[in-house]
């Protein structure tokens, strides 16, 4: 049951996504040369929406309605590696035209060019896997 | 003939920012997806990074991913009612910038997405878990990661337009 719901929110995400205009290849380079303000202001509308409801779950002390639990906003610790790492997402998300999240849902349209993309993205996950395997900060990586 | 339906990017955003609220308040979780690949990756790999509890457990992470292909495919069926059309287009712009031998823009874009992949788990989250919850829940972090994703994206479109391309 509980996974249906995750499948329901990721359907709703999905498809917002699409409505955006993030599965639209061209909006990215026009993103990235100011040419259409399209994701820019999908991106700060989302974001604004989700300072007010993030306050507003801290201030009624929100608890998660799947299991009752008090909502914990714990704040990730940055890892050593964030700004090499988020440089070179920007540049795979500048050449691939879509992004981890935005990439299923352009599968689901039958974008299958989107497939190579994909497959990248498990390739270059799994070596980042394996190269903290093999300097043996395994757990340490928690992030 | 592709053609999709685009929202205002003001309506769309604010449907995705009242998503990421409504994911925390239903599940307790913060949005993110890039990780849900390592959570396929432990399906299939003996690699004991991959079989550490936060892969091997958390496989809600799947199930929201299976969920956003779906959300695609319904967004193609309202676009193009019982027909799905299946191509490899990408559109002009990237026509212009990417090789059009389908094979060689298929090895750039495998390399694009291994970047990407390699690049979200050094920096500890993609669009979803550092931009759109990460920074409205005030996470110094990802606030600093997603201005950086911003910056490795525009110097890339940059090179490319003006250095590859150009010359």
């Amino acid at each position: 049951m509980n996974n249906i719901i995750y499948l329901v929110l990721g359907a709703v995400f999905g498809l917002l996504l699409s409505l955006a205009g993030a599965t639209t290849f061209d909006f990215y380079v026009e993103l990235f040369l100011f040419q259409n303000m399209q994701l820019s202001r999908v991106i700060a509308s989302a974001v604004l929406v989700g300072v007010i409801g993030i306050w507003l779950m801290k201030r009624v002390q929100a608890r998660a309605i799947m299991t009752g639990a008090k909502i914990i906003f714990d704040k990730k610790p940055a890892p050593k590696t964030l700004v090499l790492g988020s440089l070179l997402f920007g540049a795979g998300w500048a050449v691939t035209g879509s992004c981890p999240g935005s990439a299923p849902a352009m599968l689901g349209e039958g974008k299958l060019i989107i497939l190579p993309v994909l497959l990248g993205v498990f390739v270059g996950t799994y070596a980042y896997g394996w190269m903290q395997n093999k300097l043996g900060s395994c757990g340490s990586s928690s992030t | 003939m592709h053609q999709s339906i685009i929202w205002p990017a003001w309506l769309a955003g604010s449907g995705i920012g009242l998503l990421m609220v409504a994911f925390f308040w239903i599940t307790g979780k913060q949005l993110g997806v890039s990780r849900a690949y390592g959570n396929f990756i432990a399906l299939m790999s003996k690699n004991p990074f991959f079989q550490q509890q936060d892969y091997v457990s958390h496989s809600w992470r799947i199930w929201f991913i299976a969920g956003i292909v779906i959300g695609g495919f319904v967004a193609a069926m309202i676009a193009h009612p019982g027909k799905l059309v299946l191509n490899f287009d990408m559109g002009d712009a990237y026509n212009a910038i990417l090789p059009m031998d389908l094979t060689l823009r298929m090895v750039v874009l495998f390399f694009g997405g291994v970047v990407m992949g390699f690049g979200a788990r050094l920096a500890g989250g993609c669009t979803s878990g550092h931009v759109i919850s990460g920074i409205p829940m005030m996470n110094g972090s990802s606030v600093l990661s997603g201005m950086l994703f911003f910056v490795g994206g525009i110097m890339t479109m940059q090179f490319i337009t003006r250095v590859l391309v150009s010359s």
